[in-house]
């Protein structure tokens, strides 16, 4: 199963977050390093992730206060989307657009706190699900349109899974596709709609649509939330060609696209926001500009002249912007946590010895590591690798991070010493860049004052994942970042520590083989009841923390700014960048 | 006159399609698989075999070539893509678009920011130059000799930012850069490029200044214009009938090779300040490794210095009699 590419999106924040570097140090932002304080925002999103009811399902959204309709909004942003056919749509960057284009079966009611709901958006509920999660029913609801006028029906949520199987769809998760047809070749048993053949495993009857699962899929309705999931409509699907304006059923539509050069959203006049629990949908345009590099769009926020004074960027504030933004926009900074952790695995083929890793991590110096790489900006301490945003998390501290984040060398030379094992080669992978080339000489410090004899070894950036990848790699300690592909436990978990994907570019990067862990997975996955489930979760990444096969780092956090004749911009907490349909213009 | 024209465009025609033929072979012929470069990042099989087919790998080279070459004249049909009508420079497989409708909407922003920072940096060039051949070392040619020195000297990526911060961010002075039609607001238009003419005059005008002061020293210094003076001509006909004409044809040569070179885009230009013309499309291409773009541009690009090498021979034929029986 090819799991979480997002992962390479994690990279990529890494690299943005380890920007702040100089600025956060300079600013002073050193002395909050390892304060209670930092850790309450990671409590308080825990738990926050729920399942709605069918009135819950209803719309309209919440009204946000102060709000008023109309304006445009102006995106300042680097790159033109990847995709914009929903099947196609894998990244978050591309779903914070696409999430106002195409709605999906479920999704997510975001609160103020940042809190979220799983609710009915296509659906009048968030499915029901018969023979322990095997079989899942969702009825659409009614006055749902395609932009044209035209009824969304059940036919065109079924095409919508049904051509995440053509040949030209590579780009989408692969989840369901696996499990409708109970195999990973999936391909082989469906090649797609476009001949006339549906999949035996969906059924349509009037407004409902019946998924047939191959396996126990408690947590479905979760699934079904990701855009590779929404409708197409079956007389518009222009196949290839369907990438570059798709037809929305959102508050939103399409009006130009040029190509790495600009995208204009207008009002979709058919959408009813009487159906729509998710989106307020207030500005009556937005226009994306593409081509405008971080640094430059952040100096023109901070600059909020003209029309930059109702624009905003989907890009972190770079480096060497973040204390000038501090100082001169602060009240228009929006910082939060990502979906992402970050963490350092330990290879458990290499190091075998229990005792070694735990004077690994207890010697690691997380405070330090973070100060480089840009201090509280870059986020909360971690205390396990299941992120505060997902269903179920707790707080845990099994190696007592949150109260010394800046490592204790000498506990681990004595955890070392009494183990025999004094004077233990470790291998470091790091990757080279010049924030990293500092990182690595404060592990390194750190590692041999715990009595360990380091070798450092650099990796091209742009290989990481290739190199870390192999199983037979030749690291004992490497950096990595994971985020959830939906807000529970089971992309978090069975992506990477189930041992079956302990293989060549697997995702079971520490390589981890525990039959514990594996049943423990496998139990919390085919739990139905989701509150058992989360807390099993919850569980499983004390379990994995305790093995020591990585050591936490942070649950990282990403930076914006916005103009100053905006209001209500925050950050969605599945995509990692402000909520289009949540903002206004004042 | 038509002679001339007539022989020069034949020769321009002859000097394209020998450009686009090496940049063919040089895209087409190399080790790497042009195809699987073309297809995109996210490729699948079946996709790859269709731009194989479409551009015609199996085919000698030659051959491709003549298909991409017909094509501008006839168009091409791309199964699976779509028709690229005549002129057809190639189809993008990447943006799935022809070529020559992505270069054309990314024109006018080169075209607007190279038209009127040529007319900034003319008009201060050329006077400039002017008035410190006038007043030759006194302190105004010093100081203009001295400013063309410094200005000729700075780069786009140091006086665009610095110019952004202190005219746009700071001050609010000035307006973003961005690019509106010209059709659509002229107001807007004008507005939205007047830093970047400025900044690209600015390093532009110094050459002019220096070109035009040294063109006019060694002018004014000839006989003829000693004599002219002698025989009572005033000094204001002498300067602008003789000393100015005479000086004016280098300068005119010069300014069709970078009028050329600034159609083709002005890459860092562009890039500094965010606008998306040719320059930025290029750059776009290479790193998306979209070669039928890619060439598509560089045949532009090449197409407008030797159409400005033609223009620019034909209006020094206008200025010096003696360059039409050459």
């Amino acid at each position: 199963m090819s799991f979480s590419r997002r992962n390479f999106l994690i990279a990529t924040g890494v690299a943005a977050a380890s920007g702040s570097v100089l600025t956060a140090c300079s600013s002073g932002n050193t002395s909050s390093a390892g304060k209670a304080g930092q850790q309450e925002a990671a409590k308080a999103h825990a738990s926050t992730v729920k399942i709605g009811t069918a009135e819950d399902s209803k719309g309209p959204a919440p009204e946000v206060s102060g709000a008023k309709k109309g304006g445009t909004v102006y995106l300042l942003n680097d790159d033109d989307f990847s995709h914009l056919d929903p099947q196609r749509v894998y990244y978050a960057w591309n779903s914070l657009a696409v999430v106002v284009l195409s709605r999906t079966l479920t999704g997510y009611k975001i609160g103020d706190d940042g809190a979220m709901t799983l609710v009915g958006d296509l659906a009048t509920d968030t499915g029901t699900m018969k023979d322990g999660g095997k079989t899942w029913t969702f009825t659409l609801k009614d006055g749902i349109k395609w932009e044209d006028g035209s009824d969304v029906t059940v036919d065109d949520v079924r095409h919508g899974f049904e051509r995440a199987f053509a040949s030209f769809i590579t780009e989408g998760a692969v989840y369901a596709q696996t499990w409708l047809t109970g195999s990973q070749e999936y391909r082989k048993s469906y090649s797609g709609p476009f001949k006339g053949k549906h999949l035996k495993s969906i059924e349509t009857s009037g407004k409902s649509i019946t998924f047939h699962l191959s396996e126990a899929r408690p947590d479905f309705n979760y699934v079904v939330a990701m855009q590779s999931y929404a409708p197409t409509p079956v007389k518009h699907d222009k196949k290839q060609d369907y990438d570059k304006k798709p037809f929305s059923n959102g508050p939103y539509k399409i009006k130009s696209h040029v190509t790495d050069k600009s995208m204009v959203l207008v009002r979709n006049e058919h959408w009813d926001a009487a159906t729509d629990p998710i989106r307020n949908a207030y500005p009556d345009e937005f226009d994306f500009t593409f081509g405008i590099e971080a640094q430059t769009a952040a100096d023109r926020l901070i600059a909020d002249s003209g029309k930059d004074q109702y624009a905003v960027s989907w890009r972190t504030v770079p480096q060497d912007r973040v204390q000038q933004a501090t100082v001169k926009a602060k009240d228009r900074l929006f910082e939060d946590l990502s979906s992402g952790s970050s963490v350092y695995w330990i290879n458990q083929t290499r190091v075998t010895d229990i005792k070694v890793r735990e004077a690994i991590i207890r010697a690691w110096p997380t405070a330090g590591i973070r100060q480089l790489q840009g201090g509280t900006h870059r986020g909360d301490y971690a205390t396990g690798i299941m992120s505060p945003l997902v269903a179920g998390y707790e707080s845990q501290d099994v190696w007592g991070k949150l109260k010394n984040p800046s490592g204790d060398p000498a506990a681990a030379k004595a955890v070392l010493k009494k183990a025999g094992k004094l004077g233990t080669k470790v291998v470091y992978a790091y990757m080279n860049d010049p924030v990293n080339a500092k990182v690595k000489v404060v592990i390194e410090n750190a590692l041999k004052a715990a009595g360990f004899d380091v070798v450092s070894k650099g990796i091209d950036s742009t290989t990481w994942y290739d190199q870390i990848g192999k199983l037979d790699n030749g690291y004992d300690i490497y950096w990595g970042g994971w985020s959830a592909d939906w807000p529970t436990g089971y992309s978090v978990f069975q992506p990477l520590f189930d041992s079956h994907n302990v293989v060549d570019q697997g995702t079971n990067y520490c390589h981890l083989k525990n039959p514990d862990v594996d049943a423990a997975i496998k139990a919390a996955t085919a739990e139905p009841d989701q509150t058992k489930a989360n807390a099993m979760w919850a569980a499983l990444d004390k379990q994995v923390t305790e093995l020591g096969a990585f050591i936490p780092d942070v649950y990282m956090k990403r930076l914006y700014i916005h103009g100053s004749k905006l209001g209500n911009v925050k950050m969605d907490p599945n995509f990692d960048g402000c909520m289009l349909y949540k903002m206004f213009v004042k | 006159m038509l002679r001339f024209l007539v022989r020069r465009l034949l020769g321009a025609v002859i000097t394209l399609v020998i450009i686009s033929a090496v940049t063919f072979m040089l895209f087409y012929a190399v080790p790497r698989d042009p195809a699987r470069l073309a297809c995109g990042k996210v490729c699948t099989p079946e996709t790859l075999e269709v731009i194989r087919h479409n551009m015609g790998i199996s085919d000698p080279m030659p051959v491709q070539y003549w298909h991409w070459l017909s094509a501008i004249f006839v168009g091409r049909d791309y199964a699976g893509f779509g028709h690229c009508d005549a002129p057809c420079l190639g189809y993008s497989f990447v943006n799935r678009e022809p070529v020559l409708a992505t270069i054309l909407d990314r024109f006018p922003t080169t075209a607007s920011l190279a038209l009127g920072s040529s007319v900034v940096f003319l008009l201060f060039g050329i006077g400039a130059g002017m008035l410190a051949a006038v007043k030759q070392g006194k302190m105004l040619d010093k100081f203009a000799s001295s400013a063309s020195l410094v200005a000729s000297s700075m780069q786009i990526y140091f006086v665009g930012p610095v110019a952004l911060y202190l005219l746009v961010y700071q001050s609010h002075i000035l307006s973003q850069p961005s690019y509106t039609p010209f059709t659509d607001n002229p107001g807007a238009w004008f507005t939205g490029l007047l830093v970047p003419w400025l900044v690209l005059a600015l390093i532009w005008t110094a050459n002019y200044t220096r070109m035009t002061r040294s063109q006019l020293v060694e002018t004014l210094s000839e006989d003829y214009v000693r004599t002219a003076r002698a025989k009572g001509m005033s000094r204001r006909n002498v300067f602008f009938r003789f000393a100015w004409r005479g000086a004016m044809g280098p300068i005119v040569t010069i300014f069709g090779i970078d009028m050329g070179v600034l159609l083709g885009g002005a890459m860092i230009t562009e890039k500094t300040f965010s606008l998306q013309g040719l320059g930025m499309l290029a750059v776009k291409s290479v790193f998306t490794n979209d070669l039928p773009m890619l060439l598509g541009v560089m045949v532009i690009t090449a197409s407008f210095v030797v159409l400005a090498n033609i223009v620019v021979d034909a209006v020094y034929a206008m200025i010096d009699p003696r360059i039409r029986l050459a």
